[in-house]
């Protein structure tokens, strides 16, 4: 059985550690530094294991020296975003935070695939890839995948069919400016534009853009975590089973879709050893300004941060 | 909710199997009605057995009583004979009409608001027989033929890619195997058409295995037939139909003026739900593909007038 450690057992921590469990494809090890809240949490889980019939191992603990040897490190840990908060300040709160667990990841789990969760997850995955000084392919953030469940949510109930034969892929930055590509969206095969008024297909890609907000504000104390959470579960699913799935992630690029030393969402193949290899999409003419001028974005982001930092600044 | 039934009609490997799948989906207490008695009421005891350990409960009997498909939701004909040494294609459409006419007339009487899942062979034919005979809506009488054939080419279509299953979707349009018409254009993985993916010449050798992909399990097997792929088939259509998942997929559907063609059954998108075919998808064809359909139709067509030859409703 793969090993799964989970740092951070807030809200997409254990609903990960859950949706794993249900999953049954690792055992799991919730780490957090509030005392007793893994533990808890953990018990929980696996109380619930005989009505739900899994009896996936899930252990909970403080001390983050029990992810030793984990084959998958999933980074759930810092805060989320509040309302109205502008991207740069919350970047500023968890990127240190990030920084110390990079490090203890590197010396207890150095051959693990790492996927991370932490907000603002382009920014951070960056950061992770450098702190942690493992191939690009074994760092991944979430950022695509959950905007490709959340489209294909939209379409599915707007058509009235079921999501299972929905897809659709979101790439490029998690931010508004990311990039819908069109062509992809499609019931079983058949492309949604097709069945849908053109206006509707419009509300549908508004409403991706959008739906982060959208659930902070209903919710206002908590952020969404029930797609984050499967989004991890569905990466460590194609990790541990080394399934291949075709899943848009957030992986620092090297020339692909024409850029460097930036960390997006691009469609990869996911298997045993992270990113098995990027899947090129066609894009259309627009798609590829959209792409850009989102990466433009970031990259300025990017470089605030790191001006102030004093540090070096990413290209 | 009152406990969902369907019915089986023809307890052969296809129709067993088809019970088996359908039983670990857990949606639905499961008739399986054969002439030939005892075989299907061991099946049933042999699935009842496995039940604690593959965790289904549902209910499960074999008999060769036809009142026992009564009140179903859905009820699948899969009874008929294989092609015999020294049958022509004219004998074979005789003796399967006989059956799925019998399988038909029980199912109006018994299970007069029932869903027909056509599943026996030929399918485009038999379902007409279906339709004409049980005098059913027309949303509720549907052939399992597309979704066979779109299960086998998605799983070429990931073994060639190498990527996972359950990423690829494709459309098949027409009759089955031979008159099948691929849409490569609407068959993707993650999305992304399968024409930015492979080269054609690939993409030909996939459609061609996929055509021949019957036969390719005959030879293999001599006597007999696939069955785990077209009643996995099968078990999907059921599912979307009980549980009124609104699946689209490619099923056999009589058409009424769709794509040009007029009174046949033929493989189109449709949106399978709790009323049968809920809409059936009219794509925008090129010129290539809309040819294919058309002689797909034209085969269909003979053999309905053949059926018209020596048919008749009572």
């Amino acid at each position: 059985m793969k090993q799964v450690g989970i740092i951070g057992s807030g809200n997409v921590g254990a609903n990960s550690a859950f949706f794993i469990a249900e999953n049954g494809t690792a055992s799991v090890t919730l780490v957090d530094i509030k005392e007793g809240l893994s533990a808890g949490k953990a018990l929980d889980i696996s109380e619930a294991g005989p009505i739900r019939s899994y009896d996936t191992e899930i252990r909970g603990t403080d001390d983050i020296q029990d992810i030793r040897g984990s084959d998958i490190v999933v980074i759930a840990a810092g805060r989320v975003r509040r309302i109205g908060e502008n991207r740069d300040d919350l970047y500023r709160d968890n990127a240190p935070l990030v920084g110390r667990i990079c490090a203890d990841v590197r010396r207890l789990a150095p051959d693990a695939v790492v996927i991370n969760v932490v907000e603002p997850v382009d920014m951070i995955t960056l950061l992770a890839r450098e702190a942690l000084g493992f191939d690009r392919e074994r760092v991944l953030g979430i950022g695509g995948l959950l905007n490709s469940t959340r489209l294909r949510f939209l379409i599915s109930s707007m058509l009235g069919v079921s999501p299972r034969e929905v897809s659709g892929m979101v790439i490029g930055p998690h931010r508004p400016g990311m990039v819908i590509l069109r062509e992809t969206v499609r019931v079983s095969g058949i492309p949604a534009e097709k069945l849908l008024a053109p206006e509707q297909f419009e509300t549908a890609i508004e409403g991706v853009r959008k739906a982060g907000d959208t659930i902070l504000q209903m919710a206002q104390r908590s952020t969404s975590y029930y797609a984050p959470s499967a989004a991890v579960a569905a990466l460590v699913e194609a990790v541990a089973r080394d399934t291949r799935a075709i899943l848009p992630v957030s992986i620092l690029l090297k020339g692909e879709y024409g850029l460097s030393d930036i960390a997006v969402s691009v469609p990869a193949c996911i298997g045993a050893r992270g990113v098995d290899r990027v899947v090129p999409v066609e894009m259309s003419a627009d798609e590829k300004q959209e792409f850009l001028s989102a990466a433009a974005e970031l990259r300025a982001s990017l470089q605030r941060v790191a001006a102030e930092a004093g540090g070096d600044s990413h290209g | 909710m009152a406990r969902r039934k369907v019915s089986i009609i023809g307890a052969g490997n296809v129709g067993a199997t088809a019970a088996y799948y359908i039983a670990e989906k857990v949606i639905a207490d499961i008739v399986m009605v054969d002439v030939i008695e005892g075989v299907t009421q061991a099946k049933a005891l042999d699935f009842l057995h496995a039940g604690p350990l593959r965790r289904y409960d549902v209910s499960i009997r074999g008999t060769g009583d036809f009142s026992a498909v009564a009140d179903s939701d859905v009820v699948v004909v899969t009874a008929g004979v294989p092609r015999r040494p020294g049958m022509d294609r004219m004998d074979l459409l005789k003796v399967n009409a006989g059956i799925v006419k019998s399988a038909a007339k029980s199912i109006a009487l018994y299970a007069p608001n029932s869903t027909v899942i056509v599943v026996s062979n030929p399918l485009d034919v038999m379902c007409h027989v279906a339709l004409r005979t049980t005098g059913f809506a027309v949303r509720r009488v549907i052939g399992m033929a597309g979704i066979l054939d779109s299960t086998r080419f998605r799983y070429f279509v990931a073994q060639e890619l190498r990527c996972a299953l359950t990423d690829v979707h494709a459309m098949v349009l027409g009759g089955h195997g031979d008159q099948m018409v691929p849409l490569p254009r609407f068959t993707t993985v993650a999305g992304i058409p399968i024409t930015q993916l492979l080269d054609q010449a690939t993409i030909e050798r996939l459609v061609d295995r996929t055509r021949k992909g019957g036969a390719e399990i005959v030879a293999y097997l001599k006597t007999g037939s696939a069955y785990y792929a077209p009643a996995a088939s099968v078990a999907e259509m059921v599912e979307a139909v009980v549980t009124d998942r609104k699946t689209l997929a490619p099923c056999a559907a009589y058409l009424r003026g769709e794509y040009g063609i007029e009174n046949l059954f033929i493989g189109v998108p449709v949106l399978l739900g709790k009323n049968g075919i809920e809409r059936i998808v009219e794509l925008d064809l090129d010129e290539s593909e809309m040819a294919l359909l058309r002689e797909s139709a034209e085969a269909v067509k003979k053999g309905v007038d053949e059926l018209d030859t020596f048919f008749e409703v009572r």
